[in-house]
């Protein structure tokens, strides 16, 4: 319920030619009982130009029982767009299924915890899925095969409260549609 | 040391003098304050009813003006003493004026009900009792199924005359509620009553606001998917999408013609004018990140706003003229939803507190004059100040679901506004009253 999420601080991570980097990565240190700290205005660590062609498991990081389809989600800090890397991880995951798919399209959805105001966190939601997106298209996907939208905190997966509940709704949910 | 005695005798007289009357004789109202209660001491007398068929709609209006009176926070209610009129007859009623006074009444309202073929009338009358002067006779019509409005209608005039202010009469307060399973927006009058759903779109329908002139409604809809802007004529009932790619948040009315709200369709999240027909106008911020939930300054020069430009979401004001953006809040590390008083004067807002809950705060709009207004009941979100700016309805979820809740505009009188099932959630009060 108050479980401290470690400060992560990814550096700058200067690429292969090809890529520019931007910024570095950060999310704010915060325990789930206190109003956090400023965040540093997010941006995405690019992907190495090779991304990994391993296939999409049902199982691990980015799959749990609301994530059926071949796509897995992504997970994020409190009041945070940053990806982590396994959020990475699996966003590569699921560049090269759409590469090896290329007649399927994705929706994806934004997510949010319930606490904060429920204005800003549709606003937050948002971000989450412009983010995922975004670093979907420097993979590499089409983007007009990318459609994203925010539900905020409207459409909870765990309607729990604690760190444990919150944790599943801060997320970047895929929805396939042919 | 006699004339420390003078002053002393003559301020005594000021002081305790109890109906020291106010009266603006030739202005706009008639100030009538008991001296140091801050509230109206007025005796409002049981209806007559002339005909015994009648006495049931008396009391149903008595009621009425009671409880409408008693919301608004405004009176002390006292009771007529049993003498109060001199004569029992109803042509030429007399009034004993020193049997009020003695009371210490300082207004007296009185009158009488009557049908005249399914029409209502109520007479009314209304004295200072002090000077035994006539401020007020009216008689006011409608219909059997128009008693509230009525009622109401004394209400206002009673409270327009007395305050030199509009009432909150007539007043509307639009919300969400989840009581169907969906979230949809309901309307109620300013006291909870009159319970209305104005959409059904089995979808999520968020933030209403009710434009000045209560001719439109504008709020987050995600009856295509996505959320997006919608804006309703309340007059025929034609709600107009706003067509836009990405997605809407949050609206707020600058004025009766136009409205601002956040779009992404230009990729980041910025506030936009849009006219009433859904064309927009101008682009009315450019900071990188959230920039959402636009509240106007009663002349519409002004917008107070959320950003997180500078990590977390603070309150900014933007001059729409110069384009000049100036940070307001500073206490509090998490501060949304800001709401612009209807005098100008300040601002309503909510901080995350560090312990989890959320609590209403108003600023004024230099950043002077920080006072919070609920404290230690949980989460306290939204609020939005009637038309007089006397008082703030919020939603809370002090005792369990959250539901609407009404105060005094310094935190004073939290009370619950209406019993409906589910939760009740983005209220807004609208400025107009019909």
């Amino acid at each position: 319920m108050k479980r401290k999420i470690n400060g992560i601080v990814i550096l700058a991570l200067m690429v292969t030619a090809g890529c520019s980097s931007k910024s570095a990565v950060t999310a704010p240190e915060v325990s789930a009982n206190q109003a956090p700290s400023p965040k540093i205005t997010q941006t995405v660590t690019l992907p190495t130009a090779t991304a990994p062609s391993m296939p999409a498991s049902p199982s691990g990081y980015g799959f749990d029982q609301w994530q059926t389809g071949p796509l897995g989600d992504v997970f994020f800090d409190f009041d945070s767009t940053v990806l982590s890397a396994e959020a990475q991880n699996q966003l590569k995951q699921n560049a090269s299924w759409l590469g090896n798919n290329s007649l399927n399209r994705a929706l994806i959805e934004g997510h949010c915890d319930s606490r904060g105001t429920s204005e800003y966190n549709l606003a937050l939601g948002e971000r989450r899925a412009s983010t995922a997106k975004e670093y979907l298209v420097r993979l590499g996907v089409t983007t007009s095969r990318l459609e994203t939208v925010s539900f905020g905190e409207e459409r909870p997966f765990d309607a729990g409260t604690g760190e444990n509940a919150w944790a599943k709704n801060r997320r970047a949910h895929f929805v396939m549609k042919k | 040391m006699q004339l420390f005695r003078y002053v002393v005798a003559a301020v005594m007289i000021v002081l305790c003098f109890p109906l020291s009357l106010l009266a603006a004789e030739g202005g706009e109202y008639i100030a009538i304050r008991k001296e140091g209660s801050g509230k109206i001491a007025l005796a409002l007398d049981k209806l007559d009813a002339p005909v015994k068929e009648e006495s049931r709609l008396a009391q149903s209006l008595d009621t009425i003006i009671r409880d409408g009176l008693d919301f608004t926070g405004l009176f002390t209610m006292i009771s007529p003493p049993l003498n109060v009129k001199d004569n029992s007859s109803r042509d030429n009623v007399v009034l004993n004026f020193g049997a009020l006074d003695s009371v210490g009444a300082a207004v007296y309202a009185g009158g009488a009900v009557t049908n005249t073929s399914g029409t209502i009338s109520l007479n009314m009358q209304v004295y200072d009792t002090s000077g035994a002067k006539l401020l007020l006779k009216k008689t006011y019509n409608g219909k059997q199924q128009q008693l509230r409005t009525i009622g109401h209608a004394f209400c206002a005039d009673l409270v327009e005359l007395l305050t030199g202010k509009k009432s909150i009469f007539g007043s509307k307060i639009v919300f969400v509620s989840n009581k169907t399973g969906f979230k949809e927006i309901y309307e109620c009058d300013f006291d909870g009553h009159e319970l209305r759903q104005l959409t059904n779109s089995h979808s999520i329908s968020l933030t209403p606001v009710l434009s000045p002139d209560g001719r439109y409604l504008a709020y987050t809809g995600f009856s295509s998917g996505r959320p997006a802007l919608y804006i309703r004529n309340l007059s025929d009932g034609k709600t107009l999408a706003v067509g836009k790619s990405g997605i809407s948040i949050d609206p707020g009315w600058r004025n009766s013609r136009e409205l601002a709200t956040t779009l992404s369709f230009e990729g980041d999240q910025e506030i936009y004018l849009i006219k009433a027909d859904g064309a927009i106008s101008r682009r009315l911020t450019f900071s990188k990140g959230i920039d959402l939930s636009p509240s106007f300054s009663p002349d519409g020069n002004k917008m107070a706003y959320v950003s997180d430009q500078n990590g977390l979401p603070q309150i900014f004001i933007e001059d729409l003229q110069s384009g000049q953006v100036n940070r307001l809040t500073f206490s509090g590390r998490y501060n949304t939803q800001p709401s612009w008083s209807p005098a100008g004067d300040k601002i309503a807002y909510t901080t995350w507190e560090n312990g989890g809950e959320i609590d209403i705060f108003t600023v004024n709009i230099d950043g002077s004059g920080l006072k919070q207004l609920t404290g230690n009941s949980g989460e306290n979100e939204s609020p939005s100040w009637s038309s007089d700016g006397r008082m703030i309805v919020f939603a809370s979820n002090r005792k369990g679901l959250k539901k609407l809740y009404i105060m005094g505009s310094t935190g004073d009188s939290q009370r619950p506004l209406l019993r409906s099932d589910g939760e009740q959630i983005q209220p807004c009060w609208s400025l107009f009253s019909q």
